[in-house]
């Protein structure tokens, strides 16, 4: 019997540098079985350093993934140092994801806070490559300062087919800023919602998140229908380390994508 | 006499010193593993002769469960740097053990794992040592003032039908033995006395008059909803604050805390390295630590989730994590305890 914890080889195909400390690497994985779904994550990382759960940015394409990773420790931080062509290491495809099919057929709002489009980036994806499947699509889109936006010449393009709103907390008086200045929240009120058909998933800021979906049943929104994704410390990505028990949930197994309303009345987070 | 229906009704009294050398003939094939007096206490040790079992034993510090099936620590990965990165798996050794004279506590404890690491996932080394250990369980003679197995259902008598392969039952000069796996069928050939009404009576007699020894208690009934509506129960912050030391003895003498930590060990030259996983626990300020903030960087938080851990979240496997051993309370170095603490929370709700 194979060890669930041996990891899986793969090769760096591509690094784009997005912002100052985020890069997003293309993966070539050779595995015919490995097929995710968006809002899924694999363990990533190299042995001799450690393992980090990292969700998918992206479809497979062509036997290619992509993860968008910050570099803030020790893990992402020596995954910063990685090249084209150099080795790294992933078990997955873990968790829970999106609810995409169930979605079919309904609006769909996505709520994005700082390397948190991420996770989302799949869903707009598989939404523009099925054009006609869903309704009216929207993403409100918050960052720290406009250097933080991630895929900045992907929005652009996206906005073709679906409504791109974007935030920063604050703009430098030397930068050019053709958007909104504010807390994502706030993007609420510029939108107008078909509340009961409307799928939404957010991912960012765990406090971010929590006063969007509380905006978002303010406005109608069914409890059915808003989804989150959570982060947790986890060592296993399998459900047995335990660090990533959130109330009776393991954010690994039975997340990290969830109904708002079946995690927050937990302790020890911020929804 | 094979078959489901063969084992389940081989129950004899057997003398104990026939059963004793039953274990003894044993150790030509298994590993035999039982408590064991040291000083003033008993430990869970490999034995070389039956006459070293302390059978009559109160309780022992670390359960047989996270000593001989989940262990402290486990290597799971080797890896090598020569031209290329070579990472080789650490295939769990398969030595054929039994461990005699579990309490009921401990056996449920081990049930407890066995759902946990045999769930979505299978951990190969968990599921290779339980497979390869024969669990000789042993319904109590005698209760410590921190036992409250009674209140949850896991002892002081054994209940679980299967999951085990043996049960004894302490009759004086004899054992009564109850074949619990057909696996223990084919290795049991003791002929005994078969056990009548007039023993299943007096086995009755025993529980009941064990129960009444009890001195800890736990109402359980509807404590998962009350610990949820009284997060904010000033107990939490009061006992954390003035009596806790984060000092983890209550996780690791926990029989059913499962959490371990994923450790990368690289060797002075760097050409190679292992991974090891160890136990790890709740109570460490880093173990919900993520980029940007700690989801219990508060000692409240912490001491909360090994107790609602327990004695709530019942959603988690369908079952109470705790089995009524005691150990985190006879451990702890302020005694803190979770009944009492539920207690508090029962007498006084917030909400």
């Amino acid at each position: 019997m194979k060890n669930p914890l041996f990891p899986l080889r793969a090769v760096i195909t591509d690094v784009k540098s997005e912002t100052g400390d985020v890069r997003t690497y293309s993966i070539l994985l050779d595995s015919i079985s490995y097929s995710p779904k968006p809002g899924q994550f694999n363990m990533v990382g190299y042995p001799g350093v450690g393992e980090a759960p990292i969700s998918l940015s992206s479809i497979v394409s062509k036997g290619k993934f992509q993860h968008t990773i910050k570099s803030v420790g020790r893990v992402t931080g020596f995954i910063e140092t990685l090249k084209e062509g150099d080795e790294i290491f992933l078990r997955g495809p873990y968790g829970s994801s999106w609810p995409l099919d169930d979605a079919t057929g309904c609006d769909v709002l996505l709520i994005a806070g700082g390397v948190g489009l991420a996770p989302l980036r799949p869903v707009i994806q598989v939404i523009l490559s099925k054009s006609g499947s869903f309704g009216s699509v929207t993403l409100l889109y918050g960052a720290r300062n406009p250097e933080d936006i991630l895929f900045k010449d992907e929005i652009k393009v996206w906005k073709k087919d679906i409504a791109v709103l974007l935030t920063v907390d604050e703009v430098l008086s030397t930068t050019k800023w053709d958007y909104d200045i504010g807390l994502v929240t706030g993007l609420l009120d510029k939108v107008i919602f078909r509340p009961e058909q409307t799928f939404a998933f957010i991912c960012g800021p765990e406090i971010m998140m929590r006063f969007a979906s509380r905006g978002l049943f303010l406005r109608g929104f069914l409890p059915s229908k808003v989804y989150v994704s959570l982060e947790r410390r986890m060592k296993c990505g399998i459900a047995h380390c335990g660090h990533c028990q959130h109330g009776t949930k393991f954010v690994c197994k039975d997340g990290p994508v969830f109904l708002y309303r079946d995690v927050n009345r937990f302790p020890d987070g911020l929804l | 006499m094979t078959g489901e229906r063969g084992f389940q009704e081989y129950s004899l009294l057997i003398p104990k010193k026939s059963f004793f050398n039953w274990i003894d003939n044993l150790r030509s094939a298994y590993r035999v593993l039982g408590p064991v007096k040291v000083r003033d206490q008993a430990v869970f040790k490999e034995v070389s002769s039956s006459a070293d079992l302390f059978m009559e034993y109160l309780t022992t510090m670390l359960s047989p469960g996270k000593i001989f099936i989940y262990k402290a620590r486990e290597d799971i990965l080797k890896f090598r740097w020569e031209r290329t990165l070579s990472i080789e798996e650490i295939k769990p050794e398969i030595e054929k053990q039994v461990i005699v004279g579990i309490h009921p506590c401990d056996t449920n404890a081990i049930l407890y794992l066995d759902i946990h690491f045999q769930h979505a996932f299978v951990d190969p080394f968990y599921k290779a040592r339980r497979n390869n250990t024969i669990l000789i369980a042993l319904n109590c003679t005698q209760v410590t003032k921190d036992c409250f197995c009674s209140s949850v259902g896991t002892g002081p008598f054994l209940k679980a039908k299967s999951g085990y392969d043996m049960l004894l039952t302490d009759f004086g000069e004899d054992y009564l033995v109850e074949l619990k796996s057909p696996r223990i069928f084919e290795i049991f050939n003791l002929e005994g006395k078969k056990a009548d009404a007039d023993v299943w009576r007096l086995k009755s007699e025993k529980e009941e008059t064990l129960i009444e020894s009890f001195k800890k208690f736990i109402d359980i009934e509807g404590l998962d909803d009350l610990y949820m509506r009284n997060l904010d129960h000033p107990v939490w912050a009061d006992t954390a604050d003035r009596r806790c030391l984060s000092c983890s003895n209550c996780v690791m003498v926990c029989p059913t805390c499962f959490c371990y930590d994923v450790v990368e060990e690289m060797s002075v030259d760097i050409e190679s390295g292992k991974m090891f996983r160890q136990l790890d626990a709740c109570q460490d300020l880093k173990f919900a630590e993520v980029y940007g903030g700690n989801f219990r960087r508060i000692r409240a938080s912490r001491l909360r989730q090994f107790q609602m851990h327990n004695l709530g979240y019942t959603a988690q496997y369908g079952l109470l994590k705790t089995v009524g051993c005691g150990r985190c309370i006879t451990w702890c170095p302020t005694r803190i305890d979770l009944t009492e603490v539920a207690k508090e929370i029962q007498r006084s709700p917030i909400r």
